[in-house]
């Protein structure tokens, strides 16, 4: 076939699209299977507590906790506990973002920053958050803005560090084509090296969350400030109350499933050419 | 960054046409190797080489894998640096990227959040190699058509064949009309009949646009149908084992008159496949592809 295609027969094809019919109760179906499959889960568990295979002293009936929850907002021990450590939390979260992202960023950017700051970046990603908690009560007291700091302790670094291996991974050969298609240097850090580094911002903004909740209920349980979720899950414990510790431990997955949700929606947003394996 | 050349003007390919066959790039005795620090030792990829590429000339390059193709080109663009010699655009020592050089990567180097014009954009859009918002549009649109992506404007890369995202990346080099354009590998994934649309339509291109071309391929058949020269590198460290001067005529995608039956054609091929099998199996890595066939 020595013969020379015209090229305006194989190059100026147009992509060749049909419309496809998505059901309407499409989006709704994973919804359903999500309530279906939690209210079997409920059921089992309440039948099993109800079967008493397992001592009611541990294991409370579903229906309880759930009882528990509603008694609990009802007569008011609930509702300022829980708004104290979400407003605590969204608090630290916030000083976090601000702190560790743009540090991050400059450690992956500068190797004279990185030389300086890795070795307390690692130290303190890498040292339990518990052993701060008597120091902090020495300088700080019992005081909220303890229970504040260690969740900032806690969030900040896992920010931090993947901020930093965003930028430091950018692939070279868009450096190398921001380099022939002329980028200013700040052109070179709008149009390439945040973009890259975003999914990677929100990595380190995920772990932030989950390292923030643990740091959050650390401060609660051995602060003893005596408010927020972690207080109410202690004195449940203390006062053998299992539905309402069953219940504060509710509210937590629902609060952190919450808070991840709204992180998968907001990288689908902002990442939209990186949903190539979903949906 | 100095401006090279004066390719924005109203008529840069008749402003070429004047200057065609002075000497645009031009190699002495480069070496170019790459530093383990590691182990403490040096990689040579390239020895010695001496390379002048006249204005308006198509320079095909050709060699085993790993012998320092991507390395040469990427000396001539300004990523790397030689170890001692020196390459020259224009006379003036290369010390960088700049806009009279644009790049086709062997890995195409797409901004993956972009969609396929705003790839294609990149290259006019920044500080360097301006072009008015207004005016972006029509070439966007005019480089995609001469690549076959019209219709695929608004698909992310990730959405794309490997053949298509090779053509967003020649088109996005096309589209700022530099003077000299350095390709690696554009055709390397892409179906043989694509291909040769694509070189017949980079062809006319060139023939119109006088644009200097620096070519890399595998193929021994492209390198023939395309190169004013065809210069052939030895196994790593590269050096160059043979220039071929391609005395066949232009234009080379004519229905009429088929270079690929000729005998001349033959010819050049037979030797370069001598030339190329040698090498490969001095380093017992066959990396050349014969186009199959395509001459009986
Ligand atoms: N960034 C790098 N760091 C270290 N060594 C490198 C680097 N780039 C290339 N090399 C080495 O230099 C040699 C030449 O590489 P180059 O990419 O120029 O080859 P090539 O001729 O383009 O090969 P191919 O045809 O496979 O693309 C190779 O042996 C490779 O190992
Ligand atoms: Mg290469």
């Amino acid at each position: 076939m020595t013969h020379v295609v015209p090229a305006d027969q194989s190059t100026q094809r147009a992509a060749q699209t049909e419309t496809i019919t998505v059901s309407r109760y499409a989006p709704f179906r994973s919804t359903a299977i999500t309530i279906v499959n939690l209210a079997v889960f409920f059921l089992i568990w309440e039948l099993i507590a109800r079967a008493e295979l397992i001592n009611a002293l541990f294991f409370p009936k579903a229906s309880a906790m759930f009882a528990a929850i509603y008694n609990g907002f009802a007569d008011g021990t609930i509702w300022p506990e829980l708004s104290h450590s979400v407003s605590n939390f969204m608090i630290g979260l916030v000083i976090s973002i601000v702190i560790g992202i743009p540090v991050g960023l400059l450690m992956g950017a500068s190797r004279i920053a990185d030389l300086i700051l890795s070795p307390y970046v690692w130290a303190m990603a890498s040292l339990p958050r518990v052993a701060l908690i008597p120091l902090l009560i020495l300088i700080m007291g019992f005081d909220n803005s303890m229970q504040l700091t260690i969740i900032v302790l806690s969030a900040v670094f896992p920010i931090m560090v993947n901020c930093m291996a965003g930028v430091k991974t950018v692939d070279p050969s868009l450096l190398r084509a921001g380099r022939v298609f002329g980028t200013s240097r700040l052109q070179t850090y709008s149009k390439i090296i945040l973009p890259f580094t975003l999914p990677f911002v929100i990595a380190g903004v995920n772990q932030g969350i989950a390292r923030g909740l643990v740091g959050m209920l650390i401060g609660e349980l051995l602060g003893g400030g005596g408010n927020g979720l972690g207080f109410l899950l202690d004195r449940a414990g203390d006062q053998f109350d299992a539905p309402m510790l069953y219940a504060v431990l509710i509210l937590l997955a629902i609060m952190s499933v919450g808070l991840i949700q709204s992180m998968r929606w907001l990288e689908q947003r902002a990442a939209p050419w990186r949903d190539t394996a979903r949906t | 960054m100095v401006h090279v050349g004066s390719h924005q003007t109203d008529h840069p390919a008749k402003e070429r046409a004047s200057t065609v066959g002075s000497t645009l790039i031009e190699a002495v005795e480069v070496s170019a190797g790459y530093d383990n620090r590691r182990e403490r030792t040096r990689l040579i990829a390239l020895r010695d080489i001496s390379l002048t590429v006249t204005q308006g000339e198509f320079l095909a390059i050709v060699g085993p894998s790993g012998c320092g193709k991507t390395t040469l080109i990427n000396m001539i663009a300004g990523f790397v640096k030689p170890l001692s010699g020196v390459v020259r655009v224009r006379g003036a020592e290369v010390n960088g990227p700049g806009a009279d050089r644009a790049m086709v990567f062997q890995d195409y180097a797409l901004l993956p959040w972009r969609t396929v014009e705003r790839n294609v954009e990149f290259a006019i859009e920044n500080r360097r190699g301006y072009v008015p918002k207004a005016e972006r549009r029509r070439r966007i649109a005019d480089a995609l058509g001469l690549v076959g992506l019209v219709g695929f404007e608004k698909s992310y890369p990730h959405e794309l064949s490997g053949g298509m995202r090779q053509r967003v990346g020649i088109a996005r080099a096309l589209v700022g009309e530099p003077e000299i354009l350095l390709m690696d590998e554009p055709f390397g994934a892409v179906d043989a009949m694509t291909r040769e649309a694509m070189q017949a339509e980079l062809e006319k291109i060139i023939a119109e646009t006088r644009q200097t071309v620096v070519f890399i391929t595998h193929s021994i058949d492209e390198a023939i149908t395309l190169g004013d020269r065809i210069v052939v590198v030895s196994n790593r460290p590269g050096t160059i084992r043979e220039i071929i001067d391609v005395d066949l005529p232009r234009p080379r995608f004519d229905e009429r008159n088929d270079v690929k039956r000729s005998a001349r054609f033959g010819e050049i091929r037979s030797h370069l496949w001598a030339l190329l099998s040698d090498e490969a199996l001095g380093a017992k890595s066959g990396s050349v592809t014969q186009q199959e066939g395509e001459t009986r």
